[in-house]
């Protein structure tokens, strides 16, 4: 009786573990994550449209006049899979593929990539034409929010 | 991490039957790529110890990356040698799986001197005219963009003529084990050494991207007739895309004007007999056959549209092309391909159709096999036959239809199988190389593929 107890415990301790550390939770949700530009950049919202130019390379002009420079995450986070899959349904497979064949005909530069948000937040938080995608939670007060699922 | 053997044999001991021949062909295509790495190895130590010191600013000023595909391919016809395009001089054939057609290699270095100022050069090992794979400079061009719609490209560059033709040596970027044979096939030409300028547009709710391009080619063809240089023929073409949402619309045109013949034994004595036979003779229509042949300042005009949808897991590419050519050695062609792929998971099954047709000029020497006069005979019925098989050797008549699977084994590599089913005439011979000698060929083959597909 006391070893099936033990056996129980060990079995939801480790339920819980994984539950814990579970990539699923781990990223954000859906409402949680948003696109993010630097305070001063004079960009106020952008549609859904042009965030898919400015991260698939097609069109980086933006309405100042300035050139986007986006900001990617590492593949390792579970946050850049759910970017691209909320923008254009595509798995990090699928957007590895297009950039290949755009970066290999000489065509155009992929986003900047770095290991986390802090990053994403120095970054766009330093430059005007810099965009990122983070989770709400993170936002401080040297960016603002320009794109934002919830709202689409 | 895996290796394309471990997979392989993962494989087999969950009951797949791959034959022998299959792994020493695999092996014989990994020494080929060992080979050309080292080969590449000064290059890219040179270049590492520059990315190196460039590593510590905060981001590198000089890339290096690279892409490469170890394919192995049979094709059951034991009649002709399929090829993936006409600068190949074998392919393969007979049942037996080789690595000869689709295995490339390739590396790239960026050098972004300035934000709007950029040096592109890729080194690129593939089977080629001359029945090796010494690793080729395909593009070697600066980038300048002085305005975020505008870039202008001087150097090598990237042919692109027709859609998706300029990424057709990376295969990890497509669905499938090759570009279209069908559609690309013909094009004889990958990189350009000219000039090109594209201007990109918003236009209602999409994109409008004009693209302008001129220089010279310097390729070589490999043919029944043997290589024919093209060094030095005049290029130049315009295209339009337009983007909207999941669309993607191309229309393009190009022109080259070519610098040199066909200058071969083969092409020597044919045309050489055709004038001799005029001169004694008196036929001057036989003269015209021989100047017909000429491709020096003759003109191939190349036409195209395409297609494509992209949304979430489906993607569907079609496309059109007509090609052209002011002189009788190659005959007119048109082509039309549809391919379907649906991703489930990390595995996207497609399938496509093709067509390859050209038009035959239905001409003669306008000299009869035999010709008999008051001094005697001629008999010129060799020298007839010898124009006809030139004529034809540009001839293309066939559908194929693919079936296939592409599966994202691993982050930036992908495997992949496919089946193509090529129902043609007997007089389709230019998709080929040794048609002329394959006097069975009846025009119907099956080509099965697999490919390992790679960036890094």
């Amino acid at each position: 009786m006391i070893i099936n107890k033990i056996r129980l415990l060990s079995c939801s301790t480790l339920l819980a573990i994984l539950l814990v550390c579970s990539p699923a939770l781990a990223e954000p949700a859906l409402n949680d994550l948003v696109l993010i530009a630097n305070a001063d950049s004079g960009i106020e919202h952008l549609t859904k449209r042009e965030v898919i130019n400015i991260y698939l390379g097609r069109y980086r002009r933006l309405d100042t006049g300035s050139t986007a420079e986006p900001i990617d995450l590492s593949s390792k986070t579970d946050t850049k899979a759910l970017f691209y899959r909320l923008l254009v349904d595509k798995n990090l497979a699928e957007i590895n593929a297009y950039w290949s064949r755009l970066v290999f005909s000489g065509k155009t530069r992929p986003p900047q990539q770095v290991d986390n948000v802090d990053k994403v937040l120095e970054i766009v938080g330093n430059n005007r034409n810099a965009l990122g995608y983070i989770n709400r939670a993170a936002v401080n007060s040297q960016v603002i929010i320009v794109f934002e699922w919830s709202g689409t | 991490m895996n290796t394309v053997f471990d997979v392989i044999q993962r494989d087999e001991t969950k009951g797949y039957r791959i034959p022998k021949m299959f792994f020493v062909q695999l092996k014989k295509a990994s020494h080929q790529l060992y080979l050309f790495l080292s080969h590449s190895a000064l290059a890219i130590s040179m270049l590492s110890v520059c990315i190196s010191s460039a590593s510590a600013e905060e981001a590198s000023p000089v890339t290096l990356s690279g892409f490469g595909t170890l394919g192995l391919a049979r094709s059951s016809s034991d009649d002709v040698e399929f090829i993936r395009d006409l600068s190949q001089p074998k392919g393969v054939s007979n049942g037996e799986w080789s690595g000869l057609i689709d295995t490339i290699l390739g590396v790239q270095a960026n050098w972004k001197i300035q934000p709007e100022l950029e040096v592109v050069g890729q080194l690129v090992s593939r089977y080629r005219y001359n029945d090796n794979r010494d690793p080729r400079l395909d593009w070697a061009f600066i980038k300048w963009v002085p305005d975020n719609r505008l870039s202008l490209r001087l150097g090598r560059i990237g042919s692109d003529i027709m859609m998706r033709a300029d990424s057709r040596m990376v295969g990890y970027s497509y669905l499938t084990v090759r570009p279209n044979v069908d559609f690309f096939g013909p094009l004889i030409f990958s990189s350009i050494d000219g000039v090109d300028g594209s201007l990109t547009l918003e236009a209602g709710k999409g994109l409008v991207r004009s693209k302008m391009f001129a220089g010279t080619i310097q390729e070589k063809v490999s043919g029944s007739f043997g290589t024919w240089d093209t060094t030095g023929s005049y290029i130049y073409g315009g295209l339009i895309d337009y983007f909207v949402d999941q669309w993607q619309f191309r229309i393009s045109i190009g022109s080259t004007r070519y610098s040199r013949d066909i200058d071969t034994l083969q092409t020597r004595q044919l045309t050489g007999g055709l004038y001799a036979a005029a001169d004694v003779t008196g036929i001057s229509d036989a003269r015209d056959a021989a100047d017909g042949l000429s491709m020096k300042g003759a003109n191939s005009y190349y036409y195209s549209l395409g297609v494509s949808y992209d949304k979430g897991p489906l993607q569907v590419h079609a496309a059109v092309n007509k090609i052209m050519t002011e002189t009788d050695a190659y005959q007119n062609s048109q082509a039309a391909y549809l391919l379907a792929g649906y991703r489930i998971r990390e595995v996207t099954p497609y399938l496509g159709i093709s067509r390859w047709a050209s038009t035959s000029r239905n001409l003669t020497t306008g000299l009869p096999d035999t010709l008999v006069t008051p001094y005697g005979s001629a008999d010129f019925s060799e020298l007839n036959q010898g124009y006809q098989t030139f004529l034809d050797a540009t001839g293309a008549n066939q559908t194929t239809y693919t079936l296939g699977a592409r599966w994202d084994i691993f982050s930036e590599i992908a495997l992949k199988l496919q089946w193509d089913s090529i129902h043609g005439s007997e007089d389709s011979k230019t998709p080929y190389a040794g048609a002329q000698a394959g006097i069975g060929w009846a025009g119907r083959t099956d080509v099965i593929s697999t490919t390992l597909d790679f960036t890094f």
